[in-house]
């Protein structure tokens, strides 16, 4: 295998990519005549919260929380903003976002509701997508209010006609299996079933642009079908509700292989080499894994991706490389605010930084009929806690970018009342994406005000 | 009782639910219970019952009830154990009053003989919900680990290599030591760590086959629990290349294929093809779906064959393909009970056997156990003991030694401990770790015991251990190797001695260095990591997870310069919130203040002052140092004994052990008990429990 440089990747990458046509409406060719561009959604998970004085405006002054026992206390964060659209302010962290600053929103004041009896990191991960009513009697088997998540809703609608109808990946460099798949992964077909990421570089670049094809072996698939119709009916009834995964995964497979055939020609267009084995320095890393999530939303691999920036609790330290010089462990430093709070302010700006990269590339891809990728995507980044050492499911740091096409005004802040569920946002955006719901998991309402 | 309806509080902003299922029993019980019943109130035993509710008004509903509800627990309401939930917190408080850490010192104390009260009417209710036919919990269907599919597919096709690089496969034998029908093993031991030694995944396997991610453990539990094993697109796309990539392998031939014989070379000349087709199918598909094949499937794969060799493919080609698909068959892949009632007894039949073979072999039952099956003799509980016996001699059995330990006592934990290289130099050797060779001294010790069949108390505390040179004297590592200089060692093959253990500060599955090392960072100990490992592992009992608040400790660096670390941390306790866990958790783990960070004994710590490893534990057994500690643990050996079983248990049925186990938990303890705590009677008394047999 030829080894590249990174530097030569990303160029081989980018030069490509602005000179390709738009994949997604080629592929509804017969269809349509004018190439309208598909609409997507793409999702940035940064785990361990955030250090909010560093993150929220008008709180840059405020102690580091203190403990406090008191269950009732008032809610003191986010008090110093007035419910509505303010000015984005470029708070320390957000100052990040300056070059991309009008593709992008702070959303201030959205809650999710933690249900007491599992290790709140991994409900703050698996969660934040599904934000299920807490005891839902549907999934009352499982200790986790974890439904269904938004990701694959959303890609039921806009990710039928595409190869994967979404994708997940994980900047998780761990070596070592210290959590629960709980800590480790956003994405979830449903309660108790995980739809797991792909975080080695190599393996995402060889199943997304890998020549092997399937579809020679159609005659394997139809006899474990017909194996997998015989057992259902031994089954009782809640395996029988388990075991669907299995007929879905190979109707799935079956579905990607046709059309990955029929995106086939266009593929071979985009030139990409492999990426090579060796350790990536962190930003790299996330950066590359970004490229190729870009990549697939961009050539009509998927609508809809999901990244987690790292895994939620994993105590085990790494390396940021150039942030600091030594393996630190952001979530044992989450636990000392007070003593480490420069470095969590630079990880966080480290995290931020990867976004607003992100975000830059994507308004740079113009797509068929001149609007940009970043225009045809809500991209979204947020933490499913409001604060690393509170652990608070409250007041959680999001940041909404792009859509513009899809009617999303930027550029602003917008505080939400206190204990708006996060849940409104996701509905918001599968609403603009064309889902009809009237509600989402634990939702109250939408966030009209979003969209122009 | 149905989870319906919830009560929220307002926490800093967020929210908290708690479930009122529990609340709710008491009072709807109260009320629906009819008149005439409740007019027979009188009973000695509803006597006690209101006398105990009586107590916990008096002392707990305090800070557990309509006001506060204290851990998220509400007692003014609680009512009979009539589901898991309520039961649970039965046996919450159950522990908590029986070891005195409820109520917290600050409130009024609680006199002995109500203390004993409360216990009995917990002990009662729980009893009760495990007799009363609340439905017990069911393991769900769930596809096979990744080692579980390692392991199957080598038997089915009887590999002569794996698959895989398993790391989660610990021990890599250089000579065949593991001998379990020889109930002893040898003095020396010539083994590898394949996880952590350079080179030690490297073995003979099929060329061209790729593995899935390693399963991971869940937590509080094993790999094998049926919400972590799902399926998705991307692992059955896996599942379709690896059936692919096994048979199309280079190296897919009669020398590493045992089966090969038998099963894809052509067949003689004189045969007919539609016999030999249908004999060796017969014989791939019994075994291969663990008995649980219709006379239609047959004639499906039967065919499928024929027609791949009228379309030109040879004879080994078409068994080829014919394996591919039972590779990636749902019926190969999980582990399910059939549920078809007029398959009723051969089926549970088949279902024991594959929970056997699966929970003692990691793997698909072989011929025999499927032979008995199919006559329907397994579940006769003479036969299983002749199996069982069998099984448990069998060199498969390594499997088991192999996947429950090393989770058990979360071994992989050590792959991310670094001490510090400056403090430490004698964990390093050139560039790895001192821990290649720790990290099997308490899986040797274990394997001792299984091998031996010796009392699992002598995990706690034996007077022998397996060692190296390296892992010899550790604990006085810092005066052997005083020089600074860092030392060389072996780290590829190991040679492990039995030695006898003199100082009882050393060996057992505790105090080890592997277990010290782990639960430390890289300059200091990690007391309550220790104690929450000891409060798991050792008596089964995990605190539930920290409240979200997590108070910062002090952080005045002048001011910590003179504390010892339990002054430092005794600031945990200073709040209610966390009093009543720490309490519990934190003298697991200040026992064990004497073992530094790699491991190493120390009578001060770093700024001069005095380890302090005096505590109580369960608010009964006094100790000053690891040796007492030790007895204390012993002198509750029976809580041990129990808890260990319920690790077992709950590997052996692959779900978490739920309160209505509680009887079959109880019945194996006590068979335990009697036989001497031998680890083999341990596991035969799991395997005829109600539980594992699905015994109603």
């Amino acid at each position: 295998m030829k080894k590249l440089s990174r530097r030569a990747f990303l160029q081989g990458v980018g030069g490509t990519m602005l000179s390709l046509p738009a994949m997604e409406s080629l592929a509804l060719a017969g269809t349509t005549k004018i190439a309208i561009p598909a609409q997507r959604l793409a999702i940035f998970y940064v785990p361990i919260g955030v250090v909010r004085s560093g993150f929220f405006p008008g709180e840059a002054d405020s102690p580091p929380p203190a403990f406090n026992d008191n269950l009732h206390d008032d809610d003191i964060n986010g008090a110093f903003t007035k419910v509505g659209w303010h000015d984005l302010p470029m708070t320390q962290t957000l100052s990040a976002l300056k070059p991309v600053q009008e593709h992008v929103n702070l959303i201030t004041g959205m809650d999710r509701v933690f249900q007491v009896g599992t290790d709140i990191h991994a409900q703050a991960a698996c969660c934040f997508l599904s934000s299920a009513a807490p005891y839902d009697n549907e999934i009352k088997r499982s200790a986790y209010p974890l439904d269904r998540t938004f990701d694959h809703l959303v890609a039921d609608h806009i990710g039928h006609q595409t190869p994967f109808s979404t994708l997940e990946f994980s900047c998780n460099s761990h070596t070592d299996s210290k959590e629960s798949y709980y800590f480790d992964n956003i994405s979830w077909y449903g309660t108790g079933h995980v739809a797991p990421s792909l975080r080695d570089p190599r393996k995402i670049y060889n199943r997304l642009f890998g020549t092997k094809g399937g579809g020679q072996n159609r005659h394997i698939t139809d006899m474990v079908l017909a194996d997998a119709t015989n057992m259902r009916k031994e089954l009782g009834r809640a395996d029988q509700h388990k075991f669907e995964e299995y007929f879905d995964a190979i109707r799935t497979i079956e579905q990607r292989i046709a059309r990955m055939e029929a995106l086939r020609s266009e593929l071979t267009k985009v030139e990409i080499d492999e990426p090579a084995a060796a350790r990536l320095p962190r930003g790299e890393y996330i950066r590359l894994i970004g490229d190729l999530m870009i990549v697939a939303l961009q050539t009509g691999l998927t609508n809809v991706a999901t990244m987690m920036v790292g895994p939620e609790r994993w105590d085990t330290p790494y390396m940021f490389d150039g942030v600091f010089e030594k393996p630190m462990s952001h979530h044992k430093m989450s636990h000392n605010q007070h003593k480490f709070t420069d470095e969590l302010l630079k990880v966080d700006r480290f995290h931020m930084e990867q976004f607003a990269y992100l975000v830059g590339r994507m308004s740079n891809i113009v797509e068929a009929n001149g609007t940009t990728l970043l225009d045809n995507t809500l991209f979204t980044y947020g933490s499913g806690l409001g604060d690393g050492a509170t652990h608070q499911f409250s007041d959680l740091p999001i940041v909404t970018a792009g859509g513009k096409s899809i009617g999303m005004r930027t550029g602003k802040h917008l505080n939400c009342p206190d204990g708006t569920p996060l849940a409104n946002l996701w509905l918001t955006q599968a609403s603009a994406l064309g889902v009809k719901a009237d509600r989402f998991a634990d939702s109250t309402g939408t966030l009209d005000q979003l969209f122009s | 009782m149905k989870v319906d309806k919830q009560i929220t509080i307002r926490r800093r902003g967020g929210k908290m639910i708690l479930p009122i299922a529990c609340v709710l029993g008491f009072a709807l019980w109260m009320y629906a219970t009819p008149k005439s019943q409740r007019a027979s109130a009188e009973t000695p035993d509803n006597a006690n019952q209101n006398a105990v509710h009586a107590l916990i008004k008096a002392h707990c509903v305090n800070c557990h009830g309509p006001d506060k509800q204290k851990g998220e627990i509400r007692l003014d309401t609680l009512g009979p154990a009539v589901d898991e939930a309520t039961a649970e917190l039965w046996e919450r408080i159950q522990y908590a009053v029986e070891d005195g850490v409820m109520p917290p010192k600050t409130e009024p104390a609680m006199k002995p003989a109500d203390r004993k009260q409360i216990v009995a009417e917990a002990v009662r209710r729980l009893k009760e919900a495990s007799h009363d036919g609340t439905p017990r919990l069911q393991t769900p269907m769930r596809r096979m680990t990744r080692f579980q599919y390692n392991n199957a597919v080598i038997d089915l096709l009887q590999l002569r290599v794996d698959l895989f690089a398993l790391p989660e496969q610990v021990i890599r034998p250089y000579s065949n030591y593991f001998d379990p029908a020889s109930g002893k093993m040898p003095d020396v031991i010539d083994v590898g760590n394949r996880p952590m030694g350079p080179n030690q995944l490297n073995q003979p396997r099929l060329e061209g086959v790729a593995p899935y991610p390693k399963d991971l453990r869940a937590e509080h539990g094993f790999d094998n629990r049926g919400d972590h094993l799902s399926l998705s697109p991307l692992l059955m796309e896996e599942f379709l290349r690896l059936s692919r990539s096994i048979v199309e392998s280079n190296d897919f031939g009669p020398k590493k294929v045992g089966a090969w014989h038998w099963l894809f070379a052509p067949p003689k000349q004189n045969q007919e093809l539609q016999q030999a087709v249908d004999h060796r199918l017969t014989k791939l598909l019994t075994h291969a779906f663990r008995g649980n094949v219709s006379e239609e499937e047959f004639e499906r794969y039967s065919e499928f064959v024929l027609g791949q060799i009228e379309s030109g493919a040879t004879f080994t080609q078409a068994m080829k393909e014919a394996v591919s698909v039972v590779l990636a068959s749902p019926k190969f892949l999980y582990l399910y009970a059939p549920n078809d009632e007029s398959k009723k007894q051969r089926g549970d039949n088949f279902a024991l056997a594959s929970r056997l073979s699966f929970f003692l072999w990691a793997s698909i039952p072989d011929k025999e156990l499927l032979d008995l099956s199919a006559k329907g003799q397994l579940s006769d509980p003479a036969i299983l003991d002749q199996q069982l016996d069998r099984m448990l001699n069998d060199p498969k059995i390594k499997r088991f030694c192999d996947s429950f330990p090393s989770q058990w006592l979360q071994i992989e934990k050590l792959f991310s401990a670094k001490p510090d290289a400056d403090l430490f130099p004698q964990y390093y050797s050139r560039n790895q770790r001192a821990s290649v060779h720790l990290m099997l001294e308490p899986l040797l010790l274990f394997e001792t015991v299984y091998v031996e069949n010796r009392s699992i108390l002598e995990l706690i505390d034996p007077d022998y251990s397996y060692q190296t040179e390296v892992v010899k004297n550790w604990m006085h590592n810092s005066n052997k190797y005083n020089t600074g200089n860092r030392v060389t060692y072996q780290t590829r093959r190991l040679k492990f001695q039995r030695v006898k253990l003199k100082d009882r500060r050393e060996g057992g599955v505790i105090t080890n260095a592997a277990v010290m090392s782990m639960l430390a960072a890289p300059d200091e100990s990690k007391p309550i990591a220790r104690g929450e490992w000891v409060a798991s592992v050792i008596f089964n009992d995990p605190p539930k997870p920290a409240p979200a608040d997590v108070p910062e400790l002090s952080d005045d660096p002048e001011k910590l310069a003179k504390m010892t670390l339990r002054e430092r941390l005794s600031a945990h306790r200073d709040f209610p919130a966390c009093a009543s866990c720490h309490e519990k958790i934190d003298p697991l783990g200040f026992a064990l203040e004497n073992y530094g960070p790699a491991g190493f004994w120390r009578d001060t710590y770093q700024n001069g002052l005095a380890v302090d490893a005096t505590g109580v534990l369960f608010n009964k057994h006094t100790f000053s140092n690891p040796a007492e500690f030790k007895d204390a643990i012993l002198a509750e050996k029976d809580r041990f004994n129990r808890a260990f079983a319920k690790h077992l248990l709950s590997f052996a049925i692959a779900r978490k052990v739920g309160v209505t186990d509680t009887a079959a938990l109880d019945k194996i303890a006590e068979a335990s008990a009697k036989d001497g705590y031998k680890l083999r009677t341990l596991i035969r008394q799991v395997v005829h429990s109600d539980p594992f047999i699905n015994r109603k």
